[in-house]
C-alpha cells in the first residue's frame, strides 16, 4: 500500500466556524468548529439526535427548507466564501455540493432520466452531451456495466444497492465538488454496503466526501477523518485511526466501545 | 346434555350470552348489508328496465333519434284506425300532406272552381286602392266619427258631474262619489280605445298617465281640459292608424296575387291567416267595400272546411323527440367546470402544501375550505346567480354555470389534491432540491407528476358531483327548453360562453314537474339512463387515465 499523506496537510474545503443552529427554541448544534479537507472522506458519528445530520444539511443550506430552523451564530465557509451571505444563491450552491440521502430515492422514471434529471433542470438540451455525462456518471458510480442495456427501464426495477448507486450517479451528473452523504448504507444489505463503500473510496480521488453514519465499523473502514458528536456538541475530531485506537475524550471511548448509543 | 358438555370441555360454547349477542350482531349487520345491496340493485334495475324502453327501439336497436334530436311535443293521433305517436315536426308534416291531397281532390270539383273565382273577384274588389281624394274624405269622416263618439261621451260625463245630486241615485252612490265614478269611466274608455287602436297604445298610455291626477279628482273645469287634450291627441295621431291601414291593404293585395298565381293548400293557409288579421282593423268598416268582406269570409270558411282534415291529437309536452341539447350541455358544463376547478384547486393545493407556512392564516384557509364543502348546493346556485348572473351581468350562461359548479367542487378538488401532494415522499423533493432545482422546478418536475393520479381521483369525484347537481345550474346556466345547440347560430365566438344550455339533471327536473303521463315517465327514465351512462363514461375516462399514470409512476 502506498504510504498515505498525513491527512491534515490537505487544503480546507469546508470551514465551519463556531456554528450554532436551532429549530425554534431548541438548540441542536452549539458552537461547532471543524475543517473538512479536500479529497478526504470525513465521517460524522454519534448517537441519534446528536446533530450530525443537521450539520451536514447546513453545508448545502437544505436546513432552510424547514420552518423555524435558523443559524444563531457562526458561519460556514466553502472555498473561503461564507455560504450564508446574502449574495449566495442556494440553488447554485446545491449544484456544487451534491447530496445523497438515507433512503435510496430515485424518481419513478427511467434510469437514464434519473441521471439526466439534474442536467435537464439546468436547461441542458444537447442530447449528445447529456448522453455523455450520463454514461460518465454511471461509470463513476460503478453502475454502467450493470445497467447499460436497460437505461430505459424504470429505476425501481433495480435492487436497493443499485438504486443507491444510481442516486450517487445522479448527484455526480451535476458535477459537484463536494458530496454529502446522509447514512447512505443504512437500508442496504452487507454486500450492497460493501460495493457502495468501495465506490466511496474511489470517488475520494475526485471529490471531497462527508458522510454521516451510524455504523462505526463503516466509519473506520472508509473515512480518513472522523468527528464524534454528542448532544449537539463536537466532542472530538481527528484522524480516524486516532479516534478509534486512542480517543482523547472519555465520551468518545464509551461510544466507540459500545457503552451507549 | 349441556351440563355434560360443559363438564367435559371447558371451552365448549353455546350457553354463553356473549356468544348469542355475537350471533345477533352478525345477523343484523348481514341483513342490513343485504338490504342495501337489494335496494341498490332494485334502483338500477328499475332505471335500466324503464329507461331502455326509450333508449332502445322495439327491435332492440339503439333509438338514435332519442340521442340526437331536440325535445319536442309528442302528438298521439288516431288516423284511419291506427294510433301513431309523432313528434311536432312529424305531426305538422303529416297534416300538411293530408291537406295537400285534399286540395288536389277539391280541385277536381266544379263547385270549388266557382267559389274560387268568386273569392278572387271579391278580394280584388275589396282591396282596390281608392283614389287620393276619396281617401282624404274617408280619413276626415273617420276622424269626425271618432270625435262625435267622444263628444257624446264627454258631454254625458259633464252632465253627470254638473247634476251629480240628481244622477247619484241612478248609480246607487252618494253625490260626492260621482266625480270618482266618472274618472273610472274615462279610464275604462281610454283602455277600450287602446284595445281598438293597438298602434296608439303608447300615446294613449302616456295620455292616461299625464292626466291621471286630474282624472282622479274631477271637476267640470278639468274635464273640459281633458276633453280638449283628447281631441288634440286624436287629430294628431289618428292619421297614423290610417296610414298603417293603407300599407296593410297594399301588403294584402300582393299576397292575394301570390295566391292567385299558385293556389295551393299552403298558400291558402297563409292568405287566410292574413285576411283574418286584416279584418280585425276597425277602419275596414268605414270603407264602401265593407259588405264584400262578409262574402269573402263565407267563401274562406267553405274552402277551409272542405279541404282541411282535422287530425285530433293528444299533446304531451316534452315527450317527443330526443335529448341531444341536454347531453351536449351537460358535457360542456362538466368539462368546463372541472377544468376551472382543477386549475384553481391544484394551484390552491400547491400553495397549501408546498408554500404555505403553517399558522393562523393557513388554518383559516383550511377551515373555510372545509366549511365550503358543507354548503348545500342550492346556496351555491343562489351565490352564482347573485355574483355571476346579476352582478357580473353574465346572464344565464355557460360561463356562469362553469364558475358556480367549479366553486362547488373546489373543496373536493383541493382536499384530495393536497392529500395527494402530501403523500409524495419527502425524498423526491429533497433530492430534486439537492440537485439544484428551484422550488417551482421541484414541484413541477418531481411532485406534480407523481401527484397526478391522486388529483385525478378528485376529478372523478368531482365529475360525478358536477354532472349530477341541478340546484347550482337552475339559476345560472340551465334552460328548460332550447332546441338550438350551443355551437349553432353564434354571431361571435365569445357568444358561446354567454348562452344558456339545457342540462340532463335539469331536464329530468323539468319533465317531472309537468303533468305526468305514461309518455313523460318514459322520457324521464330514458333521460335518467342516458345520464347514468354519461356520468359513468366521464368517470371511467378519468379512471383510465389515473390507472395509466399509476402504472407509470410506481414507486
Amino acid at each position: 500500500m502506498i504510504k498515505e499523506k498525513k491527512a491534515f496537510t490537505y487544503p480546507v474545503a469546508i470551514d465551519v466556524k463556531d456554528l450554532s443552529f436551532s429549530y425554534g427554541k431548541t438548540e441542536v448544534l452549539s458552537s461547532i468548529s471543524l475543517q473538512i479537507l479536500q479529497n478526504q472522506v470525513t465521517s460524522f458519528i454519534g448517537p441519534s439526535g446528536c446533530g450530525k445530520s443537521t450539520l451536514l444539511r447546513c453545508f448545502n443550506r437544505m436546513n432552510e427548507l424547514i420552518e423555524h430552523a435558523k443559524i444563531t451564530q457562526g458561519s460556514v465557509l466553502i472555498n473561503e466564501l461564507d455560504i450564508y451571505e446574502k449574495s449566495i444563491d442556494p440553488i447554485e450552491l446545491r449544484k456544487r455540493i451534491g447530496m445523497v440521502f438515507q433512503n435510496s430515492n430515485p424518481f419513478p422514471k427511467t434510469i437514464y432520466q434519473n441521471v439526466a434529471y439534474g442536467l435537464k433542470i439546468q436547461g441542458l438540451k444537447n442530447k449528445r452531451k447529456i448522453d455523455e455525462i450520463v454514461e460518465d456518471s454511471l461509470q463513476k458510480a460503478a453502475l454502467w456495466d450493470e445497467v447499460k442495456d436497460r437505461l430505459n427501464e424504470n429505476a425501481y426495477e433495480l435492487s436497493g444497492g443499485q438504486q443507491q448507486r444510481l442516486c450517487i450517479a445522479r448527484t455526480l451528473a451535476v458535477q459537484p465538488e463536494i458530496i454529502l452523504m446522509d447514512e447512505p448504507c443504512s437500508s442496504l444489505d452487507p454486500v450492497a454496503t460493501a460495493r457502495v463503500e468501495e465506490l466511496i473510496f474511489n470517488l475520494k480521488q475526485e471529490y471531497t466526501i462527508v458522510i454521516v453514519t451510524h455504523n462505526m465499523q463503516q466509519a473506520g473502514r472508509i473515512s480518513d477523518l472522523t468527528a464524534f458528536f454528542y448532544l449537539g456538541k463536537l466532542i472530538e475530531f481527528d484522524e480516524t485511526k486516532k479516534i478509534f485506537i486512542n480517543p482523547k475524550m472519555q465520551q468518545t471511548e464509551d461510544y466507540i466501545s459500545g457503552k451507549f448509543g | 346434555m349441556k351440563e355434560q358438555r360443559s363438564q367435559s370441555n371447558r371451552f365448549s360454547s353455546g350457553n354463553n350470552r356473549m356468544v348469542s349477542l355475537e350471533k345477533i350482531v352478525f345477523g343484523i349487520t348481514r341483513i342490513l348489508t343485504y338490504t342495501i345491496l337489494f335496494c341498490a340493485c332494485f334502483i338500477f334495475w328499475d332505471i335500466i328496465s324503464k329507461g331502455s324502453r326509450k333508449l332502445f327501439t322495439d327491435d332492440g336497436f339503439i333509438n338514435w333519434s332519442f340521442l340526437y334530436q331536440s325535445p319536442q311535443t309528442l302528438h298521439v293521433i288516431e288516423h284511419n284506425g291506427e294510433i301513431s305517436k309523432l313528434s311536432s315536426d312529424e305531426y305538422f308534416k303529416f297534416k300538411e300532406e293530408l291537406s295537400d291531397s285534399a286540395w288536389d281532390e277539391l280541385n277536381t270539383r266544379d263547385e270549388f272552381t266557382k267559389v274560387q273565382k268568386r273569392l278572387k273577384a271579391n278580394l280584388v274588389a275589396a282591396t282596390e286602392v281608392t283614389s287620393n281624394e276619396l281617401q282624404k274624405s274617408l280619413l276626415t269622416s273617420f276622424i269626425q266619427d271618432e270625435q262625435t263618439e267622444a263628444t257624446e261621451k264627454f258631454n254625458y260625463w259633464m252632465e253627470l258631474l254638473e247634476n251629480a245630486s240628481s244622477h247619484a241615485p241612478d248609480f246607487q252612490v252618494s253625490s260626492e262619489d260621482i266625480p270618482y265614478l266618472v274618472g273610472r269611466f274615462i279610464l275604462s274608455f281610454l283602455d277600450q280605445t287602446k284595445l281598438k287602436y293597438s298602434l296608439l297604445e303608447t300615446e294613449l298610455s302616456f295620455f292616461q298617465a299625464l292626466h291621471y291626477p286630474k282624472i282622479d279628482h274631477l271637476s267640470s273645469q278639468s274635464i273640459q281640459k281633458i276633453k280638449l287634450a283628447y281631441f288634440n291627441l286624436l287629430e294628431e295621431h289618428l292619421h297614423k292608424i290610417w296610414e298603417a291601414y293603407i300599407a296593410e291593404k297594399k301588403n294584402l293585395k300582393e299576397n292575394i296575387n301570390d295566391f292567385l298565381q299558385s293556389p295551393s293548400s299552403t298558400s291558402f293557409s297563409t292568405l287566410e291567416s292574413q285576411i283574418i288579421a286584416y279584418m280585425e282593423n276597425p277602419l275596414l268598416l268605414k270603407e264602401s267595400s265593407a259588405n264584400l268582406w262578409e262574402a269573402i269570409t263565407a267563401d274562406l270558411q267553405w274552402i277551409g272546411s272542405e279541404h282541411r282534415i282535422e287530425v285530433p291529437s293528444k299533446d304531451y309536452a316534452y315527450s317527443g323527440g330526443g335529448i341531444f341539447p341536454a347531453i351536449a350541455g351537460t358535457i360542456l358544463l362538466v368539462g368546463g367546470a372541472m377544468l376551472i376547478a382543477l386549475v384553481l384547486g391544484v394551484c390552491c393545493a400547491i400553495f397549501l402544501s408546498e408554500y404555505g407556512k403553517s399558522g393562523k392564516f393557513l388554518s383559516l384557509v383550511r377551515l373555510s375550505i372545509l366549511n365550503l364543502a358543507g354548503v348545500p348546493s342550492i346556496i351555491f346556485g343562489l351565490f352564482g346567480m347573485g355574483l355571476f348572473v346579476i352582478f357580473l351581468d353574465w346572464n344565464v350562461s355557460i360561463i356562469a354555470g362553469w364558475f358556480t359548479l367549479a366553486f362547488m367542487v373546489l373543496p373536493i378538488v383541493i382536499t384530495a389534491s393536497e392529500e395527494s401532494l402530501r403523500s409524495i415522499p419527502k425524498g423526491f423533493r429533497e433530492s430534486s432540491l439537492a440537485l439544484g432545482s428551484t422550488k417551482w422546478t421541484m414541484i413541477r418536475t418531481s411532485v406534480l407528476p407523481y401527484a397526478m393520479p391522486g388529483i385525478l381521483t378528485s376529478a372523478i369525484l368531482g365529475v360525478a358531483r358536477v354532472a349530477g347537481e341541478t340546484a347550482p345550474i337552475m339559476f345560472t346556466a340551465a334552460f328548460a327548453m332550447r332546441s338550438e345547440l350551443p355551437w349553432e347560430g353564434l354571431e361571435h365566438w365569445t357568444d358561446f360562453f354567454f348562452q344558456g344550455v339545457m342540462a340532463l339533471p335539469y331536464h329530468i327536473y323539468v319533465i317531472s314537474k309537468i303533468p305526468q303521463n305514461e309518455y313523460t315517465v318514459d322520457m324521464q327514465y330514458g333521460t335518467a339512463l342516458v345520464f347514468l351512462i354519461l356520468v359513468f363514461l366521464l368517470a371511467s375516462l378519468s379512471f383510465i387515465i389515473r390507472s395509466r399514470l399509476r402504472r407509470k409512476f410506481n414507486w
